[in-house]
């Protein structure tokens, strides 16, 4: 009986966390499109429904609705694999993230996160690794000049942006002698890491901006010069798995950085509920992503990687070595 | 941003991304800035100025009378060759167009048969929506043209409508005078 009702509970998450993570992308590219018209001083969306609230639901049947169309030259097989190898990662990972400590419902605790992973750092940063597949596959498959070339670029700047991301990390785990997040987020009851970590946290935003693949690293879809990078040739609703892909992924940098430097479901000063801290805390990230997206330009493909190799990894390296001297 | 503190040379700038700031900073100002948007045809409709060139009109004289002599210089000036003019005489004896017929799927509204013409008898108006499913009903002829609304006397403004769908599509306004559009545009 115990088992059972613990099994159900974990399915009863999953599912949960399963439909958030679809659904939160709706909400998300309305909110991208209006913070983009106002900066420009537009309105964004505002014809279907309430302000355009209804806009990404049009959206979606729209995409649902649209002809699913392969190129004659592709991989088929390739082609299909790579939406959902996109998809997949930064849905698995949210399995390691822990959103708050447990609520009672019912006179049950009931805990806020699906597994206490003691290695759920590491595990993040390995399945979030696949993402790149996708991408890869997806450009590849394509046959398309647009693609192979936005899933080259990608396929080097993951890689050399993982290393930083990684190293920036260290730190943090140094600090928490743990690389369980739960443990991590407790580590920050009194002090937030960033009062510890400003330059891992540089660091790992910096790399997290490049791995979501958003503006001023977006080279893999570069809409000036790559016609969308590699999901050109996409559309209907594998082009939808790729978008909810870069939304997810947005969201878990979000959702990490907040866990690793902002402490996580702690609060300061304005006691609230620590589920409404933390989604507070993540709001402000996604806010700050689309923020940057309407202000930067994207950066030049050997900038990038300047950036990348001549930058962050020495930063993230000597912030490696100063946290264990003053650890010492 | 031309008032922007020049930092280049200054390390401290570099290192803490100054001018990356600036920029964040100047793009969240305009975020809480005044939207310039237009909201046609739901809310809002834009009155055009008197010099606007829209939908031809045909005038009449002081006694009701068509004023077009049916000479073919506009339909000879036009580079589109979308009016066609067909002359007959009348019951005083003048010569009047039995038909006149505007393509307006081809116009190109650059008003040279206003500039031709030596009656002042056509000239282009303030209608600017007359789009249609048909370009067969774009083809306006003489009696459709002595209805349509003349030249603007007021205008350049941006004034409060209605979108009415009832029958036709229609954006109804009962404002003269709007607000200047320019007023929204922030400059620094
Ligand atoms: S406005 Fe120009 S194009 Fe149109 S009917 Fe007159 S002359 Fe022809
Ligand atoms: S509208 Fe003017 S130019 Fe054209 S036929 Fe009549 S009188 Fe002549």
């Amino acid at each position: 009986m115990e088992l059972v009702v613990a099994l159900g509970l974990i399915a009863f998450k999953v599912a949960l966390l399963i439909a958030i993570l679809l659904l939160l992308p709706l909400p998300l590219t309305w909110v991208e499109r209006k913070i983009a018209g106002h900066i420009q001083q537009r309105m964004g969306p505002m014809r279907v429904g309430w302000h355009g609230l209804l806009q990404p639901v049009a959206d979606g049947i729209k995409l649902l609705t649209k002809e699913d169309h392969i190129p004659a030259e592709a991989d088929r097989f390739l082609f299909k694999l790579a939406p959902i190898l996109a998809l997949a990662p930064p849905f698995v990972v949210f399995v390691a993230i822990p959103f708050g400590e447990s609520i009672s419902v019912l006179g049950h605790e009931i805990t806020l996160y699906v597994s206490n992973m003691n290695v759920a750092l590491l595990f993040v940063f390995a399945v979030i690794g696949i993402e790149v597949y996708g991408v890869i596959f997806g450009g590849w498959a394509a046959n398309s000049k647009y693609a192979v070339l936005g899933s080259l670029r990608t396929c080097a700047q993951m890689i050399s942006y993982e290393i930083p991301m990684g190293f920036a990390v260290i730190g943090v785990v140094m600090l928490a002698q743990s690389m369980s997040l739960l443990d991590i987020v407790r580590a920050q009851a009194d002090v937030w890491n960033i009062v510890y970590q400003p330059v891992g946290f540089f660091v790992f935003f910096v790399a997290g901006l490049a791995e979501a693949q958003r503006i001023p690293f977006d080279l893999a879809e570069a809409e000036g010069d790559l016609g969308a990078g590699f999901h050109t040739e996409y559309s209907g609703i594998r082009f939808a798995f790729f978008m909810v892909s870069e939304y997810a992924v947005m969201l878990l940098v979000s959702v990490l950085s907040v866990i690793l430097f902002f402490g996580g479901w702690n609060g300061v000063l304005i006691p609230l509920p620590p589920l409404l801290w933390f989604v507070l805390k993540v709001a402000f990230f996604v806010y700050l992503f689309m923020w940057f997206r309407f202000t930067f330009p994207r950066y030049r493909y050997d900038q990038l990687m300047a950036i990348g190799w001549k930058v962050l990894l020495p930063l993230s390296l000597a912030n490696i070595i100063i946290t264990g001297v003053a650890f010492l | 941003m031309s008032h922007a503190p020049d930092r280049s040379g200054t390390w401290i700038g570099w290192a803490f991304f100054a001018d990356l700031a600036d920029g964040l900073a100047l793009t969240f100002g305009y975020m809480f800035s005044r939207s310039v948007t237009m909201q046609y045809p739901d809310k809002e409709k834009w009155l055009p100025y008197s010099r606007y060139r829209g939908h031809h009109f045909l005038k009449r004289d002081e006694e009701g009378e068509i004023k077009c002599v049916a000479c073919e210089l506009c339909a000879r000036i036009c580079p589109c060759y979308c009016i066609e003019v067909i002359p007959y005489e009348d019951e005083k004896g003048n010569r009047r167009p039995a038909k006149f017929e505007i393509d307006m799927a081809r116009c190109l509204f650059c008003g040279l048969c206003e500039d031709a013409c030596p009656a002042d008898a056509i000239a282009l108006g303030q209608q600017y929506e007359f789009s249609s499913f048909s370009s067969r009903d774009l083809v306006v002829g003489r009696d459709d043209l002595l209805d349509k609304p003349g030249k603007a006397t007021t205008g350049g403004g941006v004034v409060a409508a209605r979108l009415n769908t009832e029958q036709d599509v229609l954006v109804e306004t009962s404002e003269p005078q709007g607000y200047d559009w320019w007023r929204n545009i922030r400059r620094t």
